[in-house]
């Protein structure tokens, strides 16, 4: 327990702050809150895939759910914004528990079918004969809930909670557990644990955190197409920066993110034509040479890393 | 409108088994998951294009060139990434996100060399190497044109890309079958270990296994201007997802289950055209789940699973 | 005496503080913020639209400047871009970006609906006026909206009146009584089908519409849509979707040797040297197409005429693989009605400037037509023609048939 309280005061506290604090001083709030959504998705996919080793390609059919979910709440029911963001967490947790059917699947296969699920998703939500359901391929355009000092706060609240749920599974029996069926699942079912329960608990936790990202980057943005909140790109980018910072731990993907989609916005600003080309130069080099991440090599020099 | 449907489809999916065919043996022998493989058959694409409009080379001889090319290209790219790869702790994961980046990089480059306009090689020119072939088959002079099959008329491209794909999907299982070359590579594709402790240099099996791949890949995308449309820089990604549905509905490691696989697609496809429009793109991805749930191993494989 | 001394020496001094004032505020430059996308799937759309833009502000600056009524004087534009390379997170923080740190002064949208529609809600939650290039799409022009004008394209739902006026008026004359309509499910094709069909019911006239399907955008294959529309016997068939899919539906129109009496595609109008590069003349020979402001020399009243702008453009951009169309003409207007505004708003404040374009609407004659908006802000006029096309070598030449006033030649029907 004293552990857990360390954690939360280095950690989730200064975090939190410091995105509570910067929008004062640095008006592009919109990147804030870029900054946010990615480091809540890059701790989505390490829930999943640093504690279990289930690598979800198609982390972003939780976003898009989310995202949807909150949208026709707000656009068939007029719900209230948080009325709505529970309606989006709830689609994102629905999907998962669909999708538990895959785990019977073994690494590769699984990551493929999570990517053709999510697409399929993603296909089901932009058919144009939804239009009156979902609005098809014609995109959402929310009007009366637009209010981005609520939603950044509402943000700020997600972020603080999913911090501390994966403080909390760093530091629990629950979170061994999950590192032990990662590690060799036959042996932790030997050892008493209950694999394809707390697999599936940390799965729909996962979801639960794409869904309440993706509910509150709708509220945020307001308009979007469907390829915007179904872009495999949030998929990749959260991988990635969970992978750079290091799975199974806490800071990790924060690290990655901070230093990581630092950079994107730095050079995506000044030099444009060669950002694909650095971006994936840069992925392919961490995974040849750093696949444990930038808290492997603070692992090395000694350094204990929550 | 049905027998057209069945038909084309039967074309389109031998095209697509084509395309899975290269990722399929990779898949196979290394299990690694090539994410690049669609921007290999979108260079191989953009060579045929460039030897067309440089040297006004036919696309036919063009496959020849094409693939020893990228045979080639695979053999160091395979040493340089996949035995550091092996070494971690998931490859088959990382494996993912390390092809994914090849795949931008591949991307980039080719933006950066190409543009993004979109390219097309004119249909003709396949006809035109049908109508050769044909003329000296039958003595007299072909038209060059849409072809007749059973009544009902295409394109002469999908004709010569459904005839390429039979036979490189021949090639291929003779190679697996009959050549020694293509036995030891079936040992690594059931067990990589007990083939290391053989005696069998894996490393060198598999290397040439990749370039095969890539060489095929780019095979696919010589036809690709023909039977896509047209070509562009970005085009890599989706046809890497849908290629995954075709080897995953046939199974791993087996030619003849990517041909079943890219004929299911093909057919299905073709009758979501017709009849429901609007939903053909769903297809590939519900299909890819529900064999992924109902028979992981493909229609044609063996049990595949993990506790 | 003193007093009157002191007191003429305040008058004296408040009358020149008054009329120095104006020029002593007037800023320095007039900074414009847009975002462009070098790569991505709307680059082809977008690298046109921004250079034309582009070479308007060079010209300007080289003059010294545009001349802004509010200060009275001439004072030079300063360009501030960032790519967005056709990625609408990135173009949300981005146009942020323009609004909050930049301060940019006038906000200038990407091309196309997409690359637009992200940023309709931040300009309106910054109070800026969106000054929207070629972003078509209907649902953007919203009565309580103000902080939104279209510049350069007719809006979607307005776009094909041309198209379908021409089928419903002249058509049962030729003989076309059956059409079908093939189109790609999103914003801007999408909305443009729903006109096409909307004013082809309307028109009480003998058509009827024989198919009507939507199709994925991403469809590149359309063998077995073509003969299932052949099977449904149409006297016009019209296609629409991007150019990619108009590229691929030609071909396929082509090799599996079907001849429909009536083809009709938007792209070979609006980007025709990419069209005649992938399908060839002979593919394009007798398809119906818009005329684009490219093609026809409007009668100009103000900034070059399009033989004067193709010119300086070639000689900018000649040797880039930028090509010359439609969407370059589109960056060019929005610079010319940038212009005319800033000389007739009394200030810089957005919904000033609001006000000085509208008083352009129906006045402004430039070469992409004339400039018409109605209440929402959404493009009225600028309307492009139908025509058709003929081939001549490796090229086409356009053949304008509808309006009847603007037409240079009669349609060809059924297709020889």
């Amino acid at each position: 327990m004293p552990k857990m309280l360390h954690h939360v005061t280095l950690i989730l506290l200064p975090v939190v702050a410091a995105f509570a604090i910067l929008p004062t001083v640095y008006s592009n709030h919109l990147l804030l809150f870029n900054f946010m959504i990615f480091i809540m998705l890059a701790q989505g996919v390490n829930v999943i895939y640093g504690f279990t080793g289930y690598l979800p390609f198609g982390y972003v059919g939780f976003f898009g759910a989310g995202a949807y979910g909150f949208s026709l709440m707000v656009i068939h029911l007029q719900a209230s914004p948080l009325v709505a963001l529970a309606a989006g967490a709830a689609a994102a947790v629905v999907l998962g528990l669909t999708l538990t059917p895959l785990f019977r699947l073994s690494g590769a296969y699984f990551s493929i079918a999570n990517l053709a699920a999510a697409l399929a998703v993603f296909q089901v939500v932009s058919n144009p004969n939804l239009e009156s359901l979902t609005k098809g391929p014609y995109g959402i355009s929310l009007s009366g809930v637009f209010d981005p000092t609520f939603a950044y706060g509402a943000t700020l609240a997600i972020l603080g909670a999913t911090l501390g749920l994966v403080i909390y599974l760093r530091n629990s029996r629950f979170g061994m557990a999950l590192q032990a069926i990662r590690e060799d699942s036959i042996s932790a079912g030997m050892a008493g644990i209950n694999v394809v329960r707390e697999r599936i608990i940390a799965w729909l936790l996962s979801a639960l955190i794409a869904g309440l990202a993706g509910s509150v980057f709708a509220w945020y943005v307001s308009v979007f197409y469907p390829e915007t909140v179904f872009s495999g790109e949030f998929t990749i980018f959260a991988i990635v920066f969970a992978l750079f910072g290091g799975n199974g731990t806490v800071i990790g993907p924060i690290l990655g993110v901070v230093i990581l989609y630092g950079i994107y916005n730095a050079v995506g600003i000044s030099t444009p034509q060669y950002f694909q080309l650095i971006y994936g130069a840069l992925i392919m080099l961490l995974v040849l040479f750093l696949p444990n991440g930038l808290v492997s090599l603070l692992r090395q020099w000694g350094i204990n890393v929550p | 409108m049905l027998v057209y449907s069945l038909l084309a489809g039967l074309l389109f999916g031998l095209y697509f088994s084509l395309i899975g065919l290269g990722l399929n043996l990779v898949f196979g022998v290394m299990r690694i998951v090539n994410l690049a493989h669609g921007d290999f058959l979108m260079l191989g694409a953009f060579l045929a294009f460039w030897l067309f409009t440089l040297i006004s080379l036919n696309p036919i001889p063009a496959i020849f060139i094409v693939f020893v090319v990228f045979a080639i290209v695979g053999l160091p790219l395979y040493y340089l990434l996949v035995p550091r790869l092996l070494r971690a702790k998931d490859p088959e994961m990382l494996s993912f996100i390390l092809f994914f980046g090849l795949s931008q990089v591949i991307e980039a480059l080719a933006t950066i060399a190409f543009g993004t306009s979109e390219r097309s090689i004119p249909g003709g020119e396949l006809g035109r190497a049908i109508v050769a072939v044909a003329s000296l088959l039958t003595g007299h002079h072909v038209e060059n044109g849409p072809v007749d099959i059973f009544g009902q008329t295409f394109p002469a491209a999908w004709v010569a890309s459904g005839i390429a794909s039979g036979i490189a999907v021949l090639l291929v299982y003779v190679y697996l079958y009959r050549t020694r070359l293509g036995y030891l590579t079936r040992a690594v594709m059931v067990h990589r270990e007990e083939a290391i402790a053989t005696g069998i240099n894996v490393h060198r099996v598999s290397a040439i296994a990749f370039g095969i791949g890539l060489g095929l890949a780019s095979v696919a995308g010589v036809f690709a201007p023909f039977m896509l449309g047209s070509i562009t820089p970005a085009m890599g990604v989706e046809v890497t997802v849908t290629s995954f549905t075709v080897i995953v509905i046939g199974s791993l490691g087996k030619p003849l289950g990517t041909l079943l696989g890219g004929i299911i697609y093909g057919v299905s496809y073709m009758f979501m055209q017709s009849y429901y429009s609007s939903w053909a793109n769903l297809l590939p991805y519900v299909l890819l789940v529900a064999i992924l749930l109902v028979r992981p191993s493909g229609l044609l494989g063996r049990q595949v699973r993990r506790a | 005496m003193t007093r009157h001394a002191i007191f003429a020496g305040l008058i004296a001094s408040v009358i020149s503080v008054a009329t120095t004032a104006p020029a002593a505020d007037a800023p320095k430059e007039i900074s414009l913020g847009t975002l462009y996308a070098s790569s991505g799937r709307f680059a082809s759309i977008s690298m046109p639209v921004h250079y034309g833009l582009k070479l308007w502000i060079d010209q300007k600056n080289a003059e010294g400047g545009v001349f802004v009524k509010a200060f009275n004087k001439k004072i030079p534009l300063k360009l501030v871009a960032y790519d967005d390379q056709s990625n609408t997170a990135t173009a949300a923080t981005l146009y942020n970006q323009l609004i909050t740190q930049d301060k940019v002064d006038i906000l200038i949208a990407d091309s196309g609906s997409v690359l637009t529609s992200v940023a309709v809600p931040i300009a309106r939650d910054h109070k800026m006026l969106l000054i929207n290039q070629t972003g078509t799409g209907a649902t953007f022009f919203t009565p309580d909206n103000p902080y939104i004008v279209l510049m350069a394209d007719p809006v979607s739902s307005v776009w094909p009146k041309p198209l379908a006026d021409f089928i419903t008026h002249d058509g049962p004359h030729l003989g076309i009584k059956r059409v079908a309509i093939l189109y790609a499910t999103n914003d801007f094709t999408g909305t443009q089908a729903n006109a096409v069909r909307k004013f082809i019911k309307e028109s009480n006239s003998d058509v009827d519409i024989v198919f009507d399907q939507g199709i994925p955008t991403e469809t590149s294959s359309y063998t077995v849509l073509l003969n299932n529309i052949k099977a449904s016997n149409p006297d016009a068939v019209i296609h629409l979707g991007y150019a990619s899919n108009d590229i691929a539906f030609l071909r396929n129109v082509q090799d599996s040797g079907i001849k429909f009496n009536f083809v009709f595609c938007i792209y070979p109008g609006l980007e025709t040297e990419l069209l005649e590069k992938n399908v060839g003349s002979k593919g394009l020979n007798y398809v119906f197409t818009y005329v684009p402001s490219s093609q026809i020399a409007y009668q100009s009243q103000f900034g070059m005429s399009l033989n004067e702008y193709e010119a300086a453009w070639q000689q900018k951009y000649g040797n880039t693989n930028v090509e010359f169309g439609f969407n370059s003409v589109a960056g060019y207007t929005t610079g010319l009605v940038l212009e005319k505004a800033l000389a007739a708003a009394t200030s810089l404040d957005q919904l000033e400037l609001r006000k000085a374009i509208f008083s352009l609407s129906g006045n402004l004659k430039t070469l992409d037509g004339t400039f018409a908006l109605d209440e929402a802000g959404a493009q009225i006029g600028e309307i492009t023609p139908l025509g058709q096309l003929i081939a001549e070598g490796d090229h086409v030449k356009f053949v304008t048939v509808w309006p009847h006033d603007v037409s240079t030649g009669k349609p060809i029907y059924p297709r020889p």
